[in-house]
């Protein structure tokens, strides 16, 4: 029994980053209505200028602030791209695009930061919280699980109560009603995306030290990420929230139940099986067709 | 001197000349350059080039020197990227329309798998410089240079039971591809050898993710001694991990992948006793003298000092060997010919002799030196090789 207490506390590290990483999901797909799959390479390009700017020598603040802005700018310029060719386009055509994007990224990444060659990524945050039941939990763990919980909020209050927020959302629902209406669709969206950059390069600063430093992957936290995100229907923030940290404790356990090992990784794809048949149960089949 | 005797005499001259040059004129080439090619994982998910690359640097060197008895070598390196179909056509590409003796310095993470049935059929002998997959070391047609992984496991587990005294050795790996069964044998070798048992065997562990899970796992089993197969980024991810959950009293041994001195440099922090298994000389030992013809020839090629580079080196030395002791035209016959008589030679990059052979299998490497990480660097652990005994 306690070690399987022990084995879910240890997967509360991973649970913090799927949140964080959802929650981020959820925020994009929102307010421009794109499944973001480039969404953990945007933060991956932020995080890898964190650690390559740390390596030169520079503090560790500022490589921060640096990895951020990278984050933000790539975040733009693949905002720039989905603004200005795919605006228009079907939610199928924009998730198919974000994952061109997502291969694209990542293969110049790989590159770029000498493939499995490893880069040191500095802790931001350093040492552990505390110990529960013969398990580290360290503070970079518990200040992603905070992040996640703060982003949660910030977004809820934003979405619902602030006029930029209420501008978004019509714009993620009718863009060309909404540029109709005089809302400036381009620079929100544009904005949008770079903020959304900046909140995932920052994630992936805390995340990545106790990661393999390997572009791909980062870039491939997407995919545990955007199974939180469907728990929430890419909705409720809240759902993204409780589903990443849920999941993150599913894959400990399943590290030390016997049997159940090998298809650990398998769990996000099970989760989004179980979120699609769920969300379907009230359906019949001609309406769901 | 009767003109009898001088004729006899001539006569006799001529024929040892004859005899001469029947018996002992080496390799010849009447068909133009002999073709040598080389398939390798360049872009993708790795890069192992420098293998092949360093492979041609010494085919170069031998050419710019005249060639061996005057036959140049045209190597040619091909890029699988780590897509099955793509080593395929180029396995096809060398052996039909390049007509090659012989593959040297292939490094690819997948190509013996594939191309194992096609070198067979085709009769084509491959001196792998770098075998990964475990059909490298199971096919009668290729004999790698180095030691890999399965066997490395083994060496690794005698090193930490002989000379760490480990009591409770887990072995936790990552298992991609059809790895299982040959990284199973690897300890069940290391259980036979040392009459013990492994604590635990986790098979299931992620090549990414949260490592957290397995680590407390590893440690309340008891484990004193853990080996694992994690590349590059896992090993640095692996060994933060243990940190982070201030892990003591537990050796790490990773195998030849975790042997770079950018996990070095990454985990100069660390003070875990990590230690790694290499395939050959330790490349970063460069005042060694077994490294030093390597070393001379990759600066005269201007190619990096690199344990990828050691193994091109070592398979283009065996296959100029095997070259040279051929008498005659140098085909895919004679080479094979040549091959299958080799007697095994020893290199100083290598713990073991080399040998092809006709064994239906081939792991001739079977010997590794250990390195242990200490602030920043590795330094060596086993003066010695440490030799996998055959059984």
């Amino acid at each position: 029994m306690t070690a399987y207490f022990a084995a879910a506390v240890a997967g509360l590290a991973a649970g913090g980053a799927y949140a964080l990483l959802g929650v981020c999901a959820v925020f994009t797909y929102r307010l421009v209505a794109v499944v973001n799959f480039v969404g953990a390479a945007i933060g991956a390009a932020g995080a890898f200028a964190f650690a390559m700017l740390a390596e030169q020598g520079l503090p560790l603040w500022l490589s921060a602030l640096a990895g951020i802005i990278v984050g933000a700018a790539v975040g733009a310029a693949v905002g720039a791209i989905m603004t200005h060719w795919f605006a228009e386009s079907p939610a199928s055509t924009k998730a198919a695009v974000a994952v061109a994007l997502l291969v694209g990224l990542a293969a110049v990444g790989l590159r770029i930061t000498g493939g499995q060659h490893p880069h040191d990524f500095p802790s931001l945050i350093r040492g552990s919280a505390f110990r529960l039941a013969g398990v580290e939990v360290t503070t970079a763990s518990v200040a992603t699980l905070v992040l996640a919980l703060v982003f949660t909020l910030a977004a809820n209050l934003f979405l619902n109560r602030s006029h930029t927020g209420l501008q978004l959302r019509a714009l993620s629902e009718r863009p060309v009603a909404a540029e109709l209406i005089g809302i400036p669709v381009h620079g929100l969206s544009l904005w949008v995306w770079g903020v959304g950059g900046a909140a995932t390069a920052f994630a992936l600063i805390l995340i990545a030290p106790q990661r393999a430093p390997n572009f791909l992957a980062l870039s491939l936290l997407v995919v545990p990420a955007l199974a939180a995100a469907l728990i929430g229907f890419f909705q409720n923030f809240w759902a993204a929230l409780i589903g990443g940290i849920a999941m993150g404790v599913v894959e400990g356990l399943a590290s030390v139940i016997p049997g159940l090992g090998e298809y650990r990784s398998a769990v996000p794809f099970l989760v989004i099986l179980a979120v699609l048949l769920w969300s379907q149960r009230g359906a019949r089949w001609d309406d769901a067709r | 001197m009767s003109i009898k005797t001088a004729f006899l005499l001539a006569s006799g001259l001529g024929a040892t000349i004859w005899s001469g040059s029947a018996f002992a004129a080496g390799p010849t080439c009447p068909d133009g350059p002999i073709k040598l090619g080389a398939i390798s994982t360049i872009t993708g998910p790795a890069d192992f080039s420098e293998v092949p690359k360093a492979a041609k640097a010494m085919y170069d060197a031998v050419n710019g020197a005249g060639g061996i008895n005057g036959c140049k070598i045209d190597y040619e390196i091909a890029d699988d990227k780590a897509d099955p179909q793509v080593a395929a056509q180029a396995a096809r590409d060398f052996i039909d329309n390049k007509n090659v003796v012989a593959m040297s310095g292939g490094a690819s993470l997948l190509e013996c798998a594939v191309n194992a049935p096609t070198y067979k059929r085709a009769n084509v002998s491959s001196v792998h410089g770098l075998g990964v997959d475990p059909v490298c070391f199971n096919s009668p047609n290729i004999s790698p240079v180095n030691v890999g992984p399965y066997t490395l496991t083994t060496a690794m587990g005698l090193f930490a039971t002989n000379t760490l005294k480990a009591k409770n050795l887990c072995a936790m790996f990552i298992i991609i591809g059809g790895t299982q069964e040959a990284y199973k044998a690897g300890i069940a070798r290391w259980e036979q050898l040392t009459g013990q048992k492994a604590k635990l065997v986790d098979l299931t562990v992620p090549i990414t993710g949260d490592y957290t899970p397995f680590l407390i796992k590893a440690r309340d089993a008891g484990c004193d001694a853990v080996i694992s197969n994690a590349i590059e980024p896992g090993v640095v991810a692996w060994v933060k991990t243990a940190d982070a959950q201030k892990i003591t009293g537990v050796n790490w041994l990773f195998l030849s992948p975790g042997y770079t001195v950018e996990v070095a440099k990454t985990l100069a922090d660390s003070k875990q006793p990590i230690y790694v298994g290499t395939e050959w000389e330790p490349y970063t030992e460069q005042n060694s003298p077994a490294n030093k013809d390597w070393i001379a020839a990759m600066n005269s090629a201007k190619r990096p000092l690199t344990a990828f580079s050691q193994g091109g080196y070592l398979s283009a030395q065996a296959m100029l060997d095997v070259i040279k002791s051929i008498d005659g035209p140098v085909t895919r016959d004679s080479v094979n010919k040549a091959l299958l008589a080799m007697k095994p030679v020893s290199y100083p990059l290598a713990g073991s002799p080399y040998v092809f052979g006709g064994g239906a299998t081939h792991g001739p490497m079977q010997a590794t030196k250990v390195m242990k990480l200490a602030n920043g660097a590795w330094t060596v652990q086993t003066k010695d090789w440490v030799v996998v005994p055959t059984k």
